[in-house]
């Protein structure tokens, strides 16, 4: 059960069928991380085989989404994955209680947190490594869950996060989130946020399909 | 049941309580039902990491102020 919604496979440039499941639970989160560990792994070492410096490896190499299991006892923690020939290709976290809006047109109402969002480690991009994404798209799947699910909490689509520095640029330009600025409670991510308008305007548009 | 399933319940408010209520409810540009809804969450979060022994701080840094605060 889920949600049809599309992709794109990156090598033919077609659209493919994906479904969105809303619900995953803690074993979902221990499946993928056993999926993704290994090519997590595999990556480590192509990275350190080709001395590519730390600080231009995937930012969310070292995250462990069975660690994250816990949180699903939660109300207000909610897990979504995206799934595709027969395998998990991008998941994402969301918190529905204790986040409110910093945009001052919209300040101190409730929105929906994004707390983790990640694809798999076969769907990045590494440059240095001359890798390439197998699906396309999957990012901006998620983040109009993330809408649609603030929409369906009353929260009127407005949604926020803290971006990896290699994220920025897709909150930012692709998404058009505001950027409100590092956030030193945060280590300082950069923090952004949909204002309702914001939202809107990235659903009307497709969400960047 | 699953996850999106909702049920129904009657809630009994003194006048008091349905005034605040209204009032986060405007507040927050919410329904009563999501404010207490949010009130839920957040009481279960609160409970679940006292009970692993933390503890809930408020602080005003302008102030210099901190006061912990006690959950029942």
């Amino acid at each position: 059960m889920g949600e049809r919604v599309q992709v794109v496979e990156r090598a033919s440039g077609q659209l493919v069928e994906a479904t969105l499941h809303e619900g995953l639970t803690t074993r979902d989160l221990e499946v993928i991380e056993r999926s993704w560990a290994a090519h997590r792994a595999e990556l480590v070492a192509a990275l350190m085989g080709a001395g590519v410096e730390r600080r231009l490896w995937p930012e969310s190499l070292h995250w462990d989404w069975g660690r994250k299991a816990p949180l699903l006892e939660l109300l207000l923690v909610n897990a979504f994955g995206v799934a595709c020939r027969g395998g998990w290709q991008a998941v994402m976290m969301t918190k529905t209680a204790g986040y409110d809006a910093r945009v001052s047109s919209e300040a101190g109402k409730p929105l929906v947190y994004v707390d983790f969002v990640e694809t798999a480690p076969w769907n990045w991009t590494i440059s240095e490594l001359g890798r390439l994404p197998v699906f396309k798209g999957l990012g901006s799947v998620l983040i109009r869950r993330a809408v649609q699910q603030s929409r369906a909490e009353g929260f009127r689509g407005r949604v926020g996060l803290h971006a990896l520095p290699q994220a920025e640029r897709f909150y930012g330009q692709v998404c058009g989130m505001t950027r409100v600025g590092p956030d030193a409670a945060k280590q300082d991510l950069v923090y952004f946020e949909f204002t309702r308008q914001q939202a809107d305007a990235f659903i009307s548009g497709g969400g960047d399909r | 049941m699953s996850t999106t399933e909702r049920r129904t319940m009657t809630l009994n408010l003194t006048e008091a309580e349905m005034r605040v209520l209204e009032a986060l409810a405007e507040k927050k540009d919410l329904s009563k039902t999501a404010v207490l809804r949010q009130a839920l969450r957040l009481y279960q979060l609160i409970e679940h990491r006292t009970s692993q022994g933390e503890r809930l701080v408020l602080e005003d840094d302008r102030l210099a102020k901190k006061a912990e605060v006690m959950v029942l």
